[in-house]
């Protein structure tokens, strides 16, 4: 299509080693070496995604989707094989980073938002539209440990739906609060992946939000590719496989 | 130590906000604990000046001021120090989502504590207008004193943060090294009064944290200089191990989530 790519992963591979951490009474008293033992999460997937396009990816639990997504907002480093995020801001938009429960919503919407690595006063440009969306009224200048775990999520939600990166990266976030709260993120979803430039990666297992966000599909089966491609054949052929 | 360079930029205002808003947690709770600020260093002055003074008959000058300096110093330190070794794993809600530089985890740290550091040298000055204490210039070596001892503090820290992911019960073998650490740096009893070579120079001269309180006490409360030679090398050490730590960090520190 001669587009630009945004995300370039190649030969990705990361693996869980020796888990345990050493304990210096278990040493002591064994010492015999804890043979280490390896888990590959992900075992060489390769793949690029142009800018613009709204990628789905699948896959039954434990198939590395949610490992991937983590080493591609480089929480941790791949092992093997390179991801190019060819200098664009990345976000994995996830549930109440860095939350200070006794403070108030507004001062966690500052803390959450420096912590995600914007400044000070791109977060207060922003703030006021975080407020109106998350929608708490009151209670947003009300310390956090008083929300209800569904308030709690709407703020979290909030926050990184508001404050945008070029790529954004999704985990099973979109089940968040009420039904009115639903809606109204759902559709705050697909307006902030419709914009063209932005790259977005969903994980999730719903078929139906993915058929209607997505416009392509990569299917992960224990840590390689099965398959990537058009949304509607590779859910029909994921959905025929998990029957 | 470009990369430190820039997420240092990057992400000061992120630890210095963290730590305003921790400390301000801690008020929110209940408006009498920054109190505890206050009061938890001049009640442990009180315990201190008691077994000295009236059961091992101690003659310092200044006594409550001299353990109050200690006390100080050293409640920074070993606050700081035994926090950070399980920084990552109380940090986990952070660190498994999004990505930081796990040194601004420290750096936080420090600022909470070096906060409270400062509530209690206020007190100390008071301290010493209570107990004619004379000051002169000497005081101003005050001022590369605590930027050493926030090096060390710094560079011990990242240490523990490497190791305390990967050793479980690193947390209790360094409380009692600290323990020991904290008897042999002479916060109620003056080493160089108390001991005798090799003794006073062992503990004076290979233990920075008591070479720094010595130091402190010499240029606050009696008009002196501080160990200047002692001070160089031991700065020198602590940025080695600084630089040393930030790189050990640096290079590990992708894999911290996995471990936990």
């Amino acid at each position: 299509m001669g587009q630009k790519i945004a995300i370039d992963v190649k030969d990705l591979r990361i693996s869980y080693r020796c888990l345990k951490s050493f304990s210096i009474k278990r040493s002591l008293l064994h010492f015999k070496k804890a043979k280490a033992e390896v888990h590959e999460a992900v075992r060489g997937v390769s793949f690029s995604v142009p800018e613009g396009e709204i990628l789905g990816i699948v896959g039954k639990n434990g198939s590395g989707k949610s490992t991937m997504l983590r080493a591609i907002a480089g929480i941790f480093s791949p092992d093997e094989g390179t991801i190019d995020l060819h200098g664009k801001s990345v976000s994995l938009l996830s549930i109440g980073v860095g939350f200070q429960k006794k403070l108030s919503g507004r001062e966690n919407i500052l803390l959450s938002g420096m912590l995600l690595g914007f400044s000070e006063e791109q977060v207060r440009a922003k703030m006021d539209e975080i407020i109106e969306f998350a929608g708490l009224g009151k209670f947003i200048d009300m310390p956090v440990k008083t929300y209800s775990s569904g308030m709690h999520s709407k703020l979290a939600f909030a926050i990184t739906a508001i404050l945008e990166s070029d790529i954004m990266l999704i985990d099973e976030v979109l089940s968040v609060g009420d039904a009115k709260f639903k809606k109204k993120s759902y559709n705050k979803m697909k307006e902030l992946i419709s914009k063209e430039d932005r790259t977005v990666l969903i994980v999730s297992h719903s078929s139906q939000t993915l058929r209607k966000l997505c416009t392509s599909i990569l299917w992960l089966h224990d840590g390689e590719v099965k398959m990537q491609g058009d949304t509607e054949e590779v859910l029909a052929a994921y959905e025929e496989f998990m029957s | 130590m470009k990369q430190f360079y820039i997420d240092l930029k990057k992400y000061f205002s992120y630890a210095k906000y963290s730590a305003k808003s921790d400390l301000k947690a801690e008020v929110a709770s209940s408006y009498l604990n920054w109190l505890w600020w206050v009061l938890d260093p001049l009640l442990f002055m009180m315990v201190y000046t008691f077994i000295a003074v009236i059961v091992f008959r101690s003659k310092v000058q200044y006594f409550p001021v001299f353990v109050f300096v200690g006390l100080t110093m050293w409640s920074f330190f070993n606050k700081t120090v035994i926090g950070s070794v399980k920084i990552i794993r109380n940090n986990s809600a952070i660190v498994s989502k999004v990505y930081i530089p796990k040194f601004i985890l420290i750096l936080q740290k420090m600022m909470v504590n070096g906060f409270k550091m400062m509530v209690s040298f206020a007190l100390v000055l008071v301290m010493m207008v209570i107990y004619r204490v004379p000051v002169t210039w000497n005081i101003l070596y005050m001022i590369p004193v605590l930027i050493e001892l926030a090096l060390m503090t710094f560079g011990v820290c990242c240490f523990m943060l490497h190791f305390g992911v990967f050793v479980d019960d690193l947390y209790n073998v360094m409380n009692v090294v600290l323990r020991l650490m904290f008897y042999m740096s002479g916060i109620f009893y003056s080493i160089s009064d108390r001991l005798s070579d090799p003794y006073r120079t062992i503990l004076l001269e290979l233990n920075p944290v008591s070479m720094l309180i010595e130091s402190g006490r010499l240029c606050m409360l009696y008009s002196s200089t501080p160990h200047r030679k002692m001070l160089i090398l031991w700065g020198l050490v602590a940025v080695t191990l600084c630089v040393a730590g930030i790189k050990t960090i640096y290079k590990y520190e992708n894999s911290y989530v996995k471990v936990m």
